[in-house]
């Protein structure tokens, strides 16, 4: 291991309050020199606050917080810290200014730290480089991606070479490939220069990034390890953390739904509920959608991948009658959406991300409001509502207004107010970001419960890997077209077929042999904390191979075994393939 | 039937909304009462407690008599003072507003039957007391000129002496009270404000907070959408308009309502109506409630400015009246002060009520249409 066991960051019985509402309660955390620290929890777990205390921009109310070894208790404390400190607040591109140019952005952050010219001209050189971003260092920040945002702010977090840097969520609604050479770009500046990282999470398939984590949860810590520890603690080596956070809230007595196997009780029939036909949309000169084509039948679950900006939205809006298409056609819930917008309008149900409630108004008057404009029948309102409060567990809740609920339930009560009218085809937006584990899976039992049950077609959008494995097809969605189409374990299977085994391997030093792999031609190699993933074609000859490469660079090769991949794994190939097609 | 019911539904949901927005509900209450009073009983557009300071060079009985007719409350005495570089320097400093300056020989030249300039130095960078400052003194000035000159050829009746008398007649409000006036000017602007902006903000906010699109894919029309708020920031503006004429405009002020009230609310309805689809319109353009008030601001000085509250049409330049159309609120003046001051009826206002009606429902339709766009 590159480290020594100085300790950068010590927190003991943090505490935080706004106003009367406790948001961290009683939280101890260690960070050593030259590691990479994640906090995984939902939002609303704290994360963000234990960040910005620890960057020295936000006061606490209780225990203490060490930095450098310098209490951080007053501003001019904090004062004392900031040199040293890089910190990217949360929020795709956030902390930059749009209508600068890459470099301009990255110059201004310098001088802000008044780096020295000469000295900024090195690094930046370096830094762009190594984040890809050169050919574009004269557009303006606004026309970047979301992963090349995301990267440009990492960029003007180091322009200065802190010693500790702070990121917040940095891989939020960020496509997988621009999310691996962040952690690969973290990897890098931690070998040439040793510098910790804090970063948070919602994502718990991330973990393995981290050296080691913390999972908070409604402001205290559940636990805290190196992802194997936390796993073994969960009883298993393939046991995901997801289902370590589960069996954590379970142990703090927090009630846990079974996972039910809903069987089908509905014939899935031919006919399509949905169907697109060489969908596309222009925006002026941008094409966001292309020549996309799928079917949804009854009762299935449709999953659409892919990052912020690929174009997944505008499909969904597409269908749901709210912008015309370029081109293309397509049929919803049985009407046409080129001239029966209105009667397709009238048999679905839509529910687009996390807030599109009327927060101000309560439970039962949202529903009422929506029973409302749907036109369900005075008659059948009170028994259709009363049916829905149960199904999406919502008793007790009604008089609450929908704005005090936690994330979870209002969830839960978005998708009853689009159930309403019992639509036929149901379009989710991102329903579950932000929720955590437990609430993500209730709200699932309730999609398997609509489709399999009642027949419901379902087309729903996520960023969690988790939930991609619950839906009957998917279509991974990448610069507006869709380039990989099947069943989550046709998906993994055809990976397999075109790209070879998955491979984890274990050795003394992961930064060298990262390089050393990379040079020698291997495909997919990518850093997981302390472990790296490869692809290999023929995995029983690789060992060999490998150990002697290895050997070579004076690194020793500890374990190498097959891994089921993920769907990240093909999401990640089918994308660079991609990008070397075209 | 169900179009009707769905209307219903959202303009309640509307309703319920601004019910829990304690804020919004605190500014709008401030605005239909203390607001009103106080631009009543705080602005006038007479003379009130003008300061004053006198040279008097020539210190006799006349131009004493002259200087006492400066009374309170009109005028306020601040003294005399004793050369003109210090009556120059206290109107820089702004401490008198005007300053009388009467010559030497005076009263000689009066009973001598010559004429005699008094000279009165005016501070008039508020140009409006300014004027009224000078309109009061000329008539002080010349009435006295005119005793003097009727004491000076005593025997003479006043009758013989030719005059043209001005005895005018004051209808409409009699006693020129200016807080009739001012405390249904106010009115007029805050429905204004509350019809431009209360809408806007009721629509802009289910941008903010991403609600629109949840309307936009139900079976809901864009006019099912936008309608309920005008119907109910509508409702809110006309019943904050009740409380403001009946317990605080009439008692407070004295104001006789001469017309007919329905008519009045009536047409304030319509007013409301037209006003709002400006304010939908704004919501279109906007992103956030920030930029709805800055519009609302920007949209609603041209609308005061060309209404003919401030300034006669007469005295506008051509093509300003011509805007004057295009402002609903000219229609409304004329409308609001016939009904209240003059109890004009349908037969004389119209053209102004089929006016604001054809403006009203250009603005209204052009509101939908932009949203229609923006929402598909």
């Amino acid at each position: 291991m590159e480290t020594d066991a100085t300790t950068v960051i010590r927190l003991r019985g943090f505490e935080k309050r706004y106003r009367r509402q406790v948001a961290v309660r009683g939280v101890d955390l260690e960070v050593r020199s030259g590691e990479i620290y994640g906090l995984i929890g939902p939002d609303g777990a704290g994360k963000s606050s234990l960040m910005k205390a620890v960057a020295g921009v936000l006061a606490h109310d209780g225990g203490r917080v060490e930095v450098f070894g310098i209490t951080v208790d007053s501003e001019a404390a904090a004062e004392r810290i900031k040199g040293r400190i890089g910190f990217m607040p949360q929020g795709l591109g956030l902390n930059l200014y749009p209508e600068l140019s890459v470099e301009e952005n990255i110059d201004f952050f310098a001088r802000l730290r008044e780096v020295p010219a000469a000295e900024l001209a090195r690094r930046k050189a370096k830094l762009l480089a190594m984040t890809r971003l050169a050919p574009f260092r004269d557009r303006p920040m606004k026309h970047l991606s979301g992963g090349m945002k995301q990267k440009l702010g990492l960029v003007c977090t180091l322009i200065h070479e802190p010693e500790l840097v702070i990121l917040d969520e940095p891989t939020t609604g960020v496509d997988p490939v621009s999310r691996r050479d962040f952690w690969a770009i973290l990897a890098e500046m931690l070998r040439e220069r040793g510098i910790t990282t804090l970063v948070s999470t919602a994502y718990l398939d991330e973990a393995d990034r981290f050296h080691r984590l913390s999972l908070l949860y409604e402001g205290t810590v559940l636990a805290t390890g190196e992802p194997d520890q936390l796993r073994a603690h969960a009883g298993g080596d393939d046991t995901d953390l997801e289902q370590v956070f589960v069996s954590l809230l379970r142990d703090q007595g927090v009630a846990e739904e079974v996972t039910a196997s809903v069987p089908s009780t509905t014939t899935p029939g031919n006919e399509a509920a949905i169907e697109a036909r060489e969908l596309t949309r222009d925006f002026g000169h941008f094409r966001a959608v292309d020549r996309v084509s799928f079917r949804v039948r009854r009762g299935e679950i449709f999953g659409l991948l892919g990052a912020n900006g690929a174009g997944k939205t505008t499909v969904i809006k597409m269908l749901t009658g709210i912008l015309p298409p370029t081109s293309g056609s397509g049929q919803v819930a049985g009407a046409d959406m080129g001239h029966a917008g209105h009667r397709i309008k009238r048999r679905i149900g839509y529910m687009s991300q996390a807030f599109s409630l009327y927060r101000d108004l309560s439970v039962m008057e949202n529903l009422r409001l929506f029973a409302g404009i749907y036109g369900v029948p005075r008659r059948q309102r009170k028994a259709r509502l009363r049916q829905l409060i149960d199904t999406t567990g919502l008793a007790g809740n009604e008089r609450r207004l929908a704005g005090d609920l936690p994330m979870g339930i209002r969830q839960r009560l978005a998708l009853a107010c689009a159930l309403v009218h019992r639509p036929r085809v149901l379009f989710l937006d991102e329903p579950t970001s932000g929720v955590d584990p437990l609430g993500r899976r209730r709200f699932w039992n309730i999609l398997l419960r609509m489709a399999r049950e009642e027949g419901v077609a379902i087309l729903i959008t996520t960023h969690y890997m988790s939930e991609a494995e619950q839906c009957d097809l998917l279509a991974l969605m990448h610069a507006g077209r869709i380039i990989a189409d099947a069943s989550p374990t046709e998906l993994k299977a055809r990976l397999e077929r075109d790209a070879g085994k998955l491979l984890e391997l274990d050795c003394d030093r992961p930064l060298v042999a990262l390089e050393t792999l990379e040079a020698a031609g291997y495909r997919g190699v990518s850093l997981f904390g302390r472990k790296l993933h490869l692809l290999s074609r023929r995995p029983e000859r690789a060992r060999e191979k490998i150990e002697i490469l290895l050997r070579s660079k004076g690194v020793r090769l500890l374990a190498l075994r097959p891994r089921p991949p993920t769907l990240e794994d093909v999401f990640i190939y089918r994308i660079l393939e991609q990008e070397a097609a075209s | 039937m169900t179009w009707l019911q769905r209307l219903f539904t959202m303009t309640v949901k509307e309703l319920k909304q601004l019910s829990r927005d304690p804020i919004l509900l605190v500014v709008i209450a401030y605005f239909f009462t203390a607001d009103i009073y106080i631009a009543a009983s705080g602005i006038h557009m007479d003379l009130r407690q003008a300061s004053l300071a006198v040279l008097d060079h020539d210190h006799s009985e006349s131009s004493r008599e002259l200087i006492h007719r400066f009374q309170p409350p009109w005028f306020e005495l601040k003294g005399e003072l004793s050369d003109t570089h210090q009556a120059r320097r206290m109107l820089d400093a702004g401490e008198v507003l005007a300053v009388i300056d009467i010559p030497e020989h005076f009263q000689r030249d009066l009973e001598r039957g010559r004429q005699v300039s008094v000279q009165m130095q005016v501070d008039a960078s508020n140009s409006v007391l300014g004027t009224l400052v000078t309109t009061y003194a000329t008539q002080i000035a010349s009435r006295f000129s005119q005793e003097k000159a009727q004491e000076l050829h005593g025997r003479l009746k006043l009758e013989t002496l030719p005059a043209v008398l001005d005895r005018h007649r004051v209808w409409y409000n009699p006693n020129q009270n200016d807080t009739w006036f001012m405390s249904i000017s106010e009115l007029l602007t805050v429905i204004t404000m509350l019809s431009l902006m209360l809408p806007a903000a009721a629509a802009v906010r289910e941008k903010e907070r991403g609600t629109i699109e949840q309307l936009v894919v139900s079976p809901l029309t864009p006019a099912q959408i936008l309608l309920p708020k005008v119907l109910s920031m509508g409702l809110v503006v006309l019943a904050g308009t009740a409380v403001s004429l009946f317990l605080m405009i009439v008692p407070a002020f004295g104001v006789p309502i001469k017309g007919s009230i329905p008519l009045f609310f009536a047409v304030t309805a319509l007013y409301v109506f037209a006003t709002a689809g400006l304010g939908l319109f704004i919501a279109t353009l906007s992103r956030t409630l920030g930029q709805v008030v800055m519009l609302v601001i920007l949209v609603m000085m041209p609308i005061l400015l060309l209404s003919g509250a401030w300034t006669p049409p007469e005295a506008m330049p051509e093509f300003l009246r011509r805007a004057m159309v295009l402002s609903p609120l000219s229609y409304f003046i004329e409308m609001a002060y016939g009904i209240l001051l003059k109890g004009a009826g349908v037969k004389l206002l119209w053209d102004s009520i089929l006016g604001l009606a054809l403006l009203g429902s250009l603005l209204f339709g052009f509101g939908v249409w932009r949203f229609r766009r923006q929402f598909g």
